[in-house]
């Protein structure tokens, strides 16, 4: 069992996000796609999620007593989309852990398996747009 | 998208490709998300963690690379319903992206289709998932 897994239930701050078109349209170019003022990418799910959560990659990492050099990498990632991102659009993000799982294998060694979920929707609309289902995994020590 | 597109089980997704992963796109993905990540940032940081010198690229950029071959197999981003994806391993600055799959299933009666997908670097494979799409 994780030392962690009195986490499943935090709810993060939440908030509101606004995708800016400059940063929309950035992303798509910054990912050698062809980037659109009127368009979001539908990868941005993520950016949207983690920015209107009211949480930063650094509070993650805090929370699970990480460090940006404990070698993090994603686990799984999901979104299921009931609506397209928009440039320009405010979103309302409300997020929390959904798990935090011990685990072990043979070539990752201990770890935790971090998972939390983001419910976005576009500000005034009581409708889901995305909801994201993220998991990340903290390698841990034997012992630790 | 339609059986008249030629829409069945088994059908190839088309491939989507980035032929040489650009450190400084890397770079430019890890300011826009605010990611201190050493890996993302700096060679040196990979070289000590036994990862040889080239930059990894985040989960977020394999992840938009992988809604892609999606969207693009669907013909927009209105076509997306929904796709899961597992990072099997690190994606490195220089290596050759490439994502591609199937289509494992039709429902005829919701209008969707199920992709399986799978994404390699240089051949070797870095992520796993699938995707539903509309097809009417």
């Amino acid at each position: 069992m994780s030392d962690y897994a009195h986490l499943a239930g935090h709810r993060f701050p939440g908030g509101t996000y606004t995708l800016a078109p400059w940063l929309s349209w950035l992303w798509s170019d910054a990912c050698k796609l062809e980037p659109d003022w009127g368009t979001a990418h539908q990868g941005l799910a993520y950016l949207v999620a983690l920015r209107g959560a009211g949480v930063s990659i650094q509070d993650i990492f805090d929370l699970m007593d990480a460090t940006a050099d404990s070698g993090v990498v994603f686990g799984e990632f999901q979104v299921d989309y009931h609506g397209v991102l928009r440039p320009g659009a405010t979103y309302k993000c409300e997020a929390e852990v959904v798990d935090v799982e011990r685990k072990s294998g043979r070539r990752a060694g201990v770890f935790d398996k971090f998972t939390f979920q983001v419910k976005v929707r576009e500000q005034g609309s009581e409708d889901v747009t995305v909801v994201c289902t993220n998991s990340w995994i903290f390698p841990r020590a034997e012992g630790e | 998208m339609t059986a008249a597109d030629g829409l069945h089980a088994g059908r190839r997704v088309t491939p989507f490709s980035i032929e040489s992963v650009d450190p400084a796109r890397i770079k430019t993905v890890a300011a826009i998300l605010q990611d201190p990540t050493p890996m993302h940032l700096d060679p040196a940081a990979n070289r000590a963690r036994g990862m040889g010198g080239a930059l990894s690229t985040q989960g977020a950029l394999n992840m938009t690379w992988f809604v892609e071959t999606a969207v693009r197999f669907a013909g927009g981003v209105d076509r997306l319903v929904s796709f899961k994806v597992r990072f099997l391993a690190n994606v490195f600055a220089g290596e050759r992206f490439e994502c591609t799959g199937t289509i494992t299933a039709i429902d005829g009666d919701a209008a969707r289709a199920e992709l399986e997908l799978v994404a390699t670097a240089d051949g070797r494979p870095v992520l796993g998932g699938t995707a539903v799409i509309k097809t009417g």
